[in-house]
């Protein structure tokens, strides 16, 4: 039984997946269906910095997480992109209640989870889990894979030594290693294989939701391939949800149905995934994606580079948060309204949403006006490590 | 959905990759070595440590073995045997009242080692256990009781066990063991809080904590033993350290006094005779250096064995 699963997993060649969808009603690319699994309304998460002589007076915040409000449809996967710093990674852990969040709520299933007891909060964490990025830091050195995996099973009530190593198996065959792996430790696996035993610890609980914090950002690209297929593969199986944060837009975009932007603790936008990457409508995107290396080095490339740096989440601009380096607002002759009103995330149609005043302004026309208005850029033509979305 | 090609990377990848691995079917052969099996292969890797660990079984063991079998012949004095030379049956001869000096020794020994050994455990015990609270539940708690420990810090750790010693009972091997215990923590609970804070925030231990693992699992089974290298670190200073505490007090008078012996009351009784008989001295401060250097070492081949990610070379 569980080899044959096994079999499945590891042999589905190019293209080839399972007839259905065990995953029910599954949002296309360009919007939701079905009710939510996972509603983040007004999330915000600050750090607070304390100073003063006994370090307990405030002296200031730092908005990793500063109002947002998602939902995530169920068997979807919505991709999270945005560049270091913008509050991707503390959405992530806030909204599985790993930190304390200032303000604001989730609700799994509908329950709300910040307001839920001791008792209700580990029922909840049985449907919902996570993978992250850093598959040697995620990984306790001192236990076995066995042990790891058969962690989730233990905490909710699975005491039976014998069935837990029994679980373990079928999982890591789930994830394609090999079972009598069980009783060695997590050092003596490769990066890849790592990551494999992370999700599988992960579906131990059989949960719903999983948060991935960015999965594959530490492998090398020809194992990034094969995690992906993997968690695809998982999902269409055990018809999982995936909240997936990255800054790699390619794997953002292979992976996910919709793809919300973030900037400075912010949505930006979010829509379908092959509406935004062919329609962007925040200025941000824009450049976001221009910055995507180009594969084929004969085709000039138009990128469009941001000015400045990120302002500090400490004290973020009036306004719009991205108004201090917006190519937009300046062809536009710097609208008052973009550094004294805050944009609404509005939905533009389809539900596809974005935080512009003047996102009807932008066209290929007006990016094509700023790519030209740009000083050259040397770093323009090379390939860019600057970029803030390149990997 | 297709495969995955990573096109946008400017990397062209077969997108017939393997997903899986193809040896989920064998068994893999290599042996499966348990946590502690693997503990002592890096063990044995450390010379100093096993040496130290030699040494140290051999002195615990003569400590231990010799008085059990001589009795009270450690406090024995023979007005004929005053000062005199080494025989078979007291290999490093008699001193100023005719006791048995190797016996003494071993017996001195004894009573060092206890002292060091037990002061360690509730060194590491009050350290860890207010380190680990600190470290954990961080905010109002950690505060609280890290300007405790630099209030105990502050204190004059010697005045404060002779005040205790001298309250409590001089010479009472109890007294001075927990004398040295509750002033002597407060670098234990340093080093395991700021290691938890760390952990705190460490991957595994959040993982841990989204599996839904209580509060007492992971800190006993993530993050205290993630917290091994300066627990073991800040015993064997420990263990250096009451070892010479309890000396400087013997030494003062405070300590272990005659008839009972230790290396402390050893040194003091000797330094009358530095220019007579030197060698006097010689042999109790030999036993310190002794203990002081082998626990050192011991503790650092520990911290390397329990590490995991350490390689077993060859």
């Amino acid at each position: 039984m569980t080899d044959v699963r096994a079999q499945q997993v590891g042999t589905d060649g190019p293209g080839g997946q399972p007839a259905t969808r065990p995953a029910g009603p599954r949002a296309d690319g360009n919007g939701r269906s079905g009710e939510p699994l996972v509603s983040i309304r007004d999330l915000v998460k600050h750090f607070e910095i304390r100073g003063g002589l006994l370090g307990v007076s405030k002296v200031g915040a730092v908005r990793a997480v500063d109002g947002v409000s998602l939902d995530v449809a169920r068997g979807e996967t919505l991709g999270l992109v945005g560049e270091s710093g913008c509050g991707k990674t503390t959405l992530g852990k806030v909204v599985l209640r790993l930190i304390p969040a200032t303000s604001g709520e989730v609700y799994v299933n509908g329950e709300p989870l910040f307001r839920a007891s001791a008792d209700q909060l580990k029922r909840a964490r049985r449907n919902m889990q996570v993978v992250f990025q850093d598959p040697y830091s995620s990984l306790n050195p001192r236990m076995t894979v066995g042990e790891i995996v058969g962690e989730g099973p233990l905490a909710h009530g699975l005491k039976s030594k014998r069935e837990r190593e029994e679980l373990a198996r079928e999982l890591l065959a789930k994830v394609g290693l090999n079972q009598s792996h069980i009783h060695r430790y997590p050092h003596e696996f490769s990066g890849g294989q790592r990551q494999r035993i992370g999700i599988a610890r992960a579906l131990a609980l059989n949960p719903d939701f999983v948060v991935c914090d960015e999965p594959v950002s530490a492998l090398d690209v020809s194992i990034q391939s094969q995690v992906l297929n993997l968690l695809e593969d998982l999902q269409q199986e055990l018809g999982l949800t995936y909240l997936f944060i990255a800054h790699n837009l390619a794997v953002v975009e292979h992976i996910s149905d919709r793809v919300g932007v973030m900037y400075l603790g912010k949505m930006a936008e979010l829509a379908g995934v092959m509406e935004l990457y062919e329609n962007p409508r925040h200025p941000y995107t824009v450049a976001l994606l221009s910055a995507v290396p180009e594969p084929d080095p004969r085709r000039r490339r138009k990128r469009l580079v941001l000015k400045g740096d990120v302002p500090s989440p400490a004290n973020p601009p009036s306004g719009c948060r991205f108004h201090t380096r917006c190519w937009l607002r300046e062809q536009l002759g710097n609208p008052e309204n973009c550094a004294t009103v805050e944009p609404e995330f509005r939905d533009i149609g389809n539900g596809h949403r974005t935080a512009c005043h003047w996102a009807e302004e932008i066209s290929p026309e007006t990016i094509q006006r700023a790519v030209q208005r740009q000083k050259p850029v040397v770093s323009a033509e090379t390939p860019p490590s600057d970029a803030p979305a390149a990997a | 959905m297709e495969r995955v090609e990573l096109n946008r990377e400017g990397l062209v990848l077969p997108a017939t990759a393997p997903n899986v691995a193809a040896d989920h079917e064998e068994i893999d052969r290599t042996p499966v070595r348990t946590y502690w099996q693997l503990a002592r292969q890096r063990f044995v890797q450390h010379r100093l440590a096993v040496i130290a660990l030699v040494v140290l079984v051999v002195l615990v063991a003569l400590a231990y073995i010799v008085p059990l079998v001589t009795g009270p012949l450690f406090g024995r004095t023979n007005l004929a045997k005053i000062d005199a030379p080494a025989t078979l049956e007291a290999p490093l001869g008699y001193d100023e009242l005719g006791r048995n000096t190797a016996v003494r020794l071993m017996k001195a020994t004894q009573t060092s080692l206890t002292i060091g050994f037990a002061a360690v455990l509730i060194i590491v015990g009050v350290g860890s256990l207010v380190g680990s609270i600190a470290g954990y539940m961080g905010g109002i708690v950690d505060n609280l009781l890290m300007r405790f420990v630099d209030i105990v810090l502050s204190l004059p750790v010697l005045f404060i066990i002779l005040m205790i010693v001298a309250l409590f009972g001089a010479g009472n091997v109890w007294v001075v063991i927990i004398a040295i215990g509750i002033t002597g923590w407060t670098l234990a609970a340093r080093l395991i809080r700021a290691e938890f804070l760390a952990l705190r925030e460490a991957d595994f231990v959040q993982a841990a904590r989204a599996l839904g693992a209580g509060h007492r699992r992971i800190v006993l089974r993530h993050m205290l033993p993630a917290a091994m290298a300066p627990l073991v670190v800040a015993a064997a200073l420990g263990v250096a350290d009451s070892v010479i505490t309890e000396a400087a007090l013997s030494f003062l008078g405070f300590g272990i006094s005659s008839p009972e012996a230790s290396l402390g009351n050893m040194l003091t009784n000797a330094q009358e005779y530095f220019y007579s008989a030197p060698i006097r001295a010689v042999y109790p401060g030999l036993v310190l250096v002794l203990i002081v250097l082998c626990a050192s070492f011991l503790g650092d081949g520990l911290r390397d064995a329990l590490d995991p990610r350490q390689r077993i070379g060859k």
